[in-house]
């Protein structure tokens, strides 16, 4: 039985619905990123799930159990939000135990609590200090052991890292996701940092405009993207408008230069375009893999990789070349043969 | 670079000014210490302190002015909460409403509040409980400007939204949220409200008058009307009082810092 289900939900808001059809299943110790841009209703859900706020329609149920119109704190659901929200009169010793507190615990038990927690994020040496004496980095840190110490059924991040410089980023990443395998505890993670939810999570649930695009593991999500807005939203893709030559093997033409469709469905005569993904694109020529020419029309240089930009048929393509030190980078308008195999490239219909 | 030569013209207006102010305060006070002929003494302000209806006026306004402060602080800090987290649209409407105190004369408001509560079927005036029911009402209402504005500087430097879902998030209801995250937050914010209004009622004098109450400031007008030298000592006991509830202010403002009050 599934830990967290999520049935039917819809939302709205006056005449605008935010999120709609949404569903999902999630077992216990998974952790699960809701990724989308902003305003595609990923915290919204969150919210519903935390209970801030109640949904037009559906049910939410934790371990069989309808949560739907339970108030927020009788969820017994932890959350960490982006600005910390750490009470500013409390030292972090009492932001961790407070959760406790409310609850009648006794001393004795808050203060071993607290203490567990405070080793758990190692910052034992920062009970009694006030959250204004902490760095962003720590504050976050001290609100996840507050959302943790009451150990909650479920675990909820809103955008957690967000105001964190890169750095810190990386490592706070890290840290959530090896706390969070240490307790096996169930989490949602709602980012717009496709590298976050991809690095993290499980399962991916990508949504667009209140609605589910595709849910699927980082792996499904990178390589098989169910939609256009998939594709595009999760790292960079190359899509080109080719036309079927045989709907059986793949065939398809770009112009004048033919190629075949490693993946392709049933193709029903509506447009469609060839995705392939950057990397998977090589310099030079290569007779059993697709082969196309064109012309240069940007080197970008980005450190490890290079990105080079073609125009092939009047279609924008970029491949990733890795910066080696034998690279000898093309120049403008130099005309330059490429290739890549055919099971890294697949038909998707085009989206209106 | 050239050193900053003095501003002699900022220091004449700044003595000016004082002079303005001071000097009739060094008046009051010279007036008051020479009850007795060609002596400096404090016979006025032992007079003063003699009266047993100073002290009556005295206890009567500061009770009054701490019931005032309680009721002001159960009425304002969770109705302006709530119009932070649910109606924060209606903020201008309570802006106007929170004004009007200071846009109505006094005298108007008296008048308006005898009328209303002093003839059946309430006639809250016929007793000195009642009475004293309606002129804390009335304290509530004046010091309102004070009172709203403070709350609502405090709460607006919170990110009220955000702690109230997180103390949630952690178990508690709506009250352990006021009682443990929003109140003491907003410490520094009730502390000079509840100063200000403290002032405000130890002054008025138009509500106490005419509702007949033994208050400080009628005891000082019915003094100033029949006595020379002891309303120059009252005046200056109560010159005392507010720059004492000014003093006190100061010092818990320094007890919290922007940082501490707003976790940023």
């Amino acid at each position: 039985m599934s830990h967290l289900e999520l049935t039917h939900i819809r939302k709205a808001f006056g005449a605008a619905v935010v999120v709609e059809a949404f569903n999902l299943a999630v077992t216990q110790g998974e952790f699960i990123s809701f990724l989308g841009p902003s305003g595609c209703g990923k915290t919204t859900t969150l919210r519903m799930i935390a209970g801030f706020e109640l949904p037009t329609a559906g049910t939410i149920t934790i371990d069989g159990k309808d949560l739907t119109n339970t108030p927020p704190n009788k969820r017994n659901v932890g959350m960490v939000f982006q600005s910390y929200a750490l009470f500013p009169n409390m030292t972090v010793a009492h932001n961790v135990g407070y959760g406790l507190k409310i609850t009648n615990k006794s001393k004795a038990d808050i203060m071993q609590r607290v203490h567990e927690m405070l080793a758990l994020i190692q910052m034992e040496e920062f009970a009694q200090r006030y959250p204004f004496q902490l760095s962003g980095g720590q504050q976050q840190r001290v609100a996840l052991a507050r959302a943790l110490a009451i150990r909650p059924q479920l675990l909820l991040l809103d955008e957690p890292l967000s105001a964190l410089d890169a750095k810190i980023r990386l490592e706070l990443r890290q840290e959530i996701r090896r706390i969070q395998r240490q307790l096996g505890l169930t989490t949602i993670y709602v980012t717009h940092d496709q590298e976050e939810a991809l690095s993290l999570s499980d399962r991916i649930v990508v949504m667009s405009k209140g609605k589910i695009e595709q849910v699927g593991t980082p792996t499904e999500i990178y390589n098989a993207p169910a939609t256009e807005f998939v594709a595009r939203f999760v790292g960079h893709i190359n899509l080109l408008p080719v036309t079927v030559l045989n709907p059986d093997d793949g065939l398809v033409s770009l112009g004048r230069q033919t190629l075949r469709a490693g993946r392709f469905g049933k193709l029903n005569g509506r447009p469609v375009q060839l995705a392939v993904r950057p990397e998977e694109i090589n310099l030079g020529a290569k007779p059993s893999a697709n082969t196309l020419s064109g012309e240069v029309e940007s080197v970008t240089y980005l450190g490890s990789i290079v990105r080079i930009g073609l125009r092939i048929e009047q279609h924008p393509l970029s491949l990733d070349v890795f910066n080696e030190h034998t690279l000898k980078l093309p120049c403008i308008s130099e005309t330059l043969a490429i290739h890549f195999p055919v099971d890294a490239c697949w038909l998707m219909e085009k989206s209106d | 670079m050239k050193a900053q030569s003095i501003n002699w013209w900022a220091i004449f207006w700044i003595v000016l000014a004082a002079l303005y102010f001071l000097l009739p305060m060094y008046g009051t006070l010279d007036f008051s210490l020479r009850m007795e002929r060609d002596t400096i003494s404090l016979k006025a302000y032992a007079i003063v302190f003699a009266d047993p209806r100073f002290w009556q006026g005295f206890r009567y306004s500061t009770l009054m002015a701490l019931i005032t402060i309680v009721v002001s602080i159960i009425l304002f800090v969770p109705t302006v909460y709530w119009m932070y987290l649910k109606v924060p649209q209606a903020r201008p409407i309570m802006e106007i409403i929170t004004i009007l105190p200071f846009v109505i004369p006094t005298i108007v408001y008296v008048f308006g509040l005898i009328r209303t509560f002093s003839r059946p079927p309430l006639q809250l005036t016929l007793q000195a409980f009642t009475t004293d029911m309606l002129i804390v009402a009335g304290y509530v209402v004046i010091s309102m400007p004070f009172m709203f504005r403070a709350i609502d500087v405090g709460m607006r430097a919170l990110d009220v939204r955000t702690l109230t879902e997180a103390a949630q998030s952690l178990g508690s209801n709506w009250f352990q949220v006021l009682v443990y995250v929003i109140v003491p937050n907003l410490r520094v914010a009730i502390l000079s409200g509840a100063l200000i209004s403290f002032a405000t009622v130890m002054g008025e004098l138009i509500l106490a008058s005419f509702l007949v109450r033994p208050a400080l400031a009628p005891y000082m007008a019915l003094l100033g009307l029949t006595k020379a030298y002891e309303p120059a000592a009252l005046a200056i006991i109560s010159y005392a009082l507010t720059w004492f509830s000014l003093g006190l202010l100061q010092l818990v403002s320094q007890g919290g810092t922007t940082r501490q009050l707003t976790g940023r």
